[in-house]
């Protein structure tokens, strides 16, 4: 029942997440088509001969260089953009409003039943990370499955591995989310909260030192992307923060005065 | 610590930041009993409850629930299998109908008692399908009784069950409390401001103010034992020092002097006689007289 | 049959409730055999508790007024009759005490003062050392 609980008080954000990722995923399919059709013009244009340096010049350039196929346009696009923005963004929402949800101030009420804080917590903690990886992964089905009506393809490992980097790292945000919400009352200075971090750790990216250690670099897989084999630090070293910010959460809850 | 105790508290203190909440609090709930918890507002009433049912940590002192330690963690998960609760805000789950939330708490109780639900259902009237934050307070109480009552629990453990009820509301609520404790083994421990609640069903109390205990006992010998002393004198009442035991105020107005014993009256009448008063009543002393000089006194 | 016990009053319920049967035996509401209510069901129509009544009930016993027969209830006892002779003298009783509170009300007492007046003659009597019957 405790499940039902969790599912109830997280299915809201749940399903304005994956529906919000299903019409972006759409829109990235479509998108592609429009920009097909620039594409003969794009490929004509010599990369190396672009007039541009510097930092924008230099983005300028990978973009139309990644962009020249399907593949590289969803990594641009959807991985690199769209879907990380949204996962950070519901990652946050489905890790607010507490692991020991307010749920109306009733939180009284379920302290009384006869389950233990670690049994509630880790309940609530499960369903909003299974909800956070079915979004991570179902809305970029729609690539492979739609593709072949603009007569390209995608390959549903591709969704898988990118869904998993999506995940790992998507859950730090969840677990910062619900650490604030430890202290925060209402849910949206934690959401709040968690995107600033992000905002500031993506900014920290642009500096080409920490770029290749930056945590949105193992987001969007690149290293994947470019055939250079998973970013299993980068997955390991996020798993390990967002195990370690729960587990404080948590640990803070279960000996908490209510 | 005796289990034939419900409820067992020795020199229970809980501090929090820079306040005392609970100053060395003792309680003994006797099993069977209907027990009063009173006192002001801020008294420590609902740490108290809190503490016991695992909510919060003592900061000292200890506290048994059903002969186990309420601070220990798996006990307390004990504790709860055979405890049913009602807050004092009666918060439920408000995205939950009536139904749902029934359904939801009978998960956790093996011994769940359909019967009771079914019969409480009815005689409480409570609409199956409407969402528990659109239900009034009344009904919103009402519910939480009974999900406290179809638990199969042997002991309730009550934070103020009446309050912001009408008087007939408040009474279908005691008339529940007390037709579930002729029928089922069960202790009552309730919390109220209520007192006429408390001189209606309880029969042991305790008045705690400012984290101790003041009074407690069964109310029936609290009755027997408390007198007010009544004397009228002929000319300005005399400052009387009475040696008599448990004198617990002493009142002089114009040429009436007004004695409160927790002893009896009749050893302060004895004394009184040598002084020679016109007239001289024993009466008795209702339970908000009781609670008022109790924590009257502390100040 | 009808019990109203003020909970409020300072006085023990159980104590209130003694005397209300004490009161309806004397004068002939409730005869020897006639059976009481049940505990259980006098606690929940008056929503009080019922250790109290079962309380009341075994103060009567002792004092000879009620028998409790094991699994049939409680009943008024059989040496109540020795009390049929009190139920006339309490009957005749209660005009003069009616007459005396009527002149008392005449006099401009209210019947707080009035049932003040009685309780401390009575008291009073306790004073003396003696407690009569």
């Amino acid at each position: 029942m405790l499940w039902h609980k969790a599912w109830l008080e997280t299915r809201g954000r749940f399903f304005a997440g994956l529906a919000l990722s299903l019409i972006v995923g759409f829109g990235v399919i479509y998108d592609f088509r429009a920009t097909e059709r620039l594409l003969p013009l794009v490929r004509s244009m010599d990369p190396a001969a672009l007039d541009t340096t510097g930092p924008i010049g230099g983005a300028i350039k990978e973009a139309i260089a990644a962009q020249q196929t399907f593949r590289g346009f969803v990594w641009w696009q959807w991985y690199r953009q769209n879907l990380t923005y949204l996962v950070v963004i519901f990652g946050a929402l489905l890790g607010a409003g507490g692991l020991l949800a307010k749920s109306g101030g009733a939180t009284l009420f379920t302290l009384s039943l006869p389950v233990s804080r670690h049994r509630l917590i880790g309940t609530r903690a499960a369903i909003g990370l299974a909800e956070l990886l079915a979004i991570a992964v179902v809305p970029s089905l729609v690539l492979p499955l739609l593709a072949p009506s603009i007569g390209q393809s995608y390959s549903v490992i591709d969704v898988v591995v990118h869904g998993a980097c999506m995940f790992i790292v998507g859950s730090v945000f969840f677990s910062l989310a619900a650490l604030l919400s430890n202290d925060y009352a209402d849910m949206w200075r934690p959401v709040l909260i968690a995107c600033i971090v992000a905002a500031v750790l993506g900014m920290l990216e642009y500096i080409p030192a920490i770029a290749p250690f930056g945590i949105f670099h193992t987001m969007n897989g690149e290293t994947y992307y470019r055939q250079a084999g998973l970013p299993w630090i980068g997955l390991l070293v996020s798993a390990g923060i967002s195990a370690a910010l729960l587990r404080t959460a948590a640990v803070n809850l279960a000996h908490r005065d209510f | 610590m005796s289990e034939s105790l419900a409820i067992e508290t020795v020199d229970l203190r809980k501090r929090f930041d820079a306040t005392d909440a609970l100053r060395g609090l003792n309680l003994r709930v006797p099993q069977g009993s209907i027990f009063g918890f009173l006192g002001r507002n801020g008294a420590g009433k609902t740490t108290t409850i809190k503490i016991l049912l695992g909510m919060a940590r003592p900061t000292a002192g200890q506290a048994r629930v059903l002969g186990l330690p309420a601070d220990d963690a798996t006990a307390s998960v004990t504790i709860r299998t055979r405890t049913g609760f009602v807050d004092e805000n009666k918060n439920l789950y408000d995205y939950m109908t009536v139904e749902e939330i029934i359904r939801f708490t009978a998960a956790f109780y093996p011994g769940w008692r359909h019967d009771l639900e079914k019969r409480y259902l009815r005689s409480f009237a409570l609409p199956l399908h409407q969402k528990t934050n659109a239900l009034s307070l009344g009904m919103r109480s009402k519910l939480s009784l009974l999900l406290a009552l179809c638990r199969g629990v042997e002991l309730l453990v009550l934070d103020e069950p009446t309050s912001g009820l009408d008087p007939a509301a408040s009474e279908e609520v005691l008339q529940a409390i007390v037709t579930h404790v002729s029928t089922e083994q069960l202790t009552v421990f309730f919390s109220t401001h209520h007192l006429a609640d408390v001189d209606q069903i309880a029969d042991h109390i305790a008045i705690i103010d400012a984290g101790r205990t003041i009074v407690s006992g069964a109310l029936d010998d609290l009755r027997g034992q408390y007198r007010r002393v009544q004397l009228v004198f002929n000319g300005e009442a005399p400052d009387i020092t009475f040696h008599a035991p448990g004198v617990i105020r002493v009142r002089r107005q114009g040429r009436v002097l007004t004695a409160l014993s927790n002893a009896g009256g009749d050893a302060l009448i004895e004394e009184a006689m040598r002084f020679g008063p016109v007239s001289a009543d024993v009466l008795p002393v209702t339970l908000k007289e009781i609670f008022l000089e109790s924590v009257a006194v502390e100040d | 049959m009808i019990f109203r016990p003020n909970p409020s009053l300072g006085v023990p319920i159980y104590l209130q409730l003694m005397e209300q049967v004490k009161h309806a035996i004397e004068t002939g509401a409730l005869r020897p055999g006639d059976q009481l209510p049940g505990i259980r069901p006098l606690a929940e129509e008056l929503v009080i508790n019922p250790n109290t009544v079962a309380k009341a009930y075994r103060e009567l016993e002792h004092d000879g007024v009620i028998e409790l027969r094991h699994g049939a209830g409680a009943f008024v006892s059989g040496q109540a009759a020795r009390s049929k002779k009190t139920a006339d003298s309490v009957r005749t009783a209660q005009p003069i005490v009616a007459a005396a509170i009527q002149r008392l009300r005449e006099r401009g007492l209210t019947d707080e003062e009035i049932r003040r007046l009685f309780e401390a003659e009575l008291a009073g009597l306790t004073k003396a050392g003696g407690r009569g019957v």
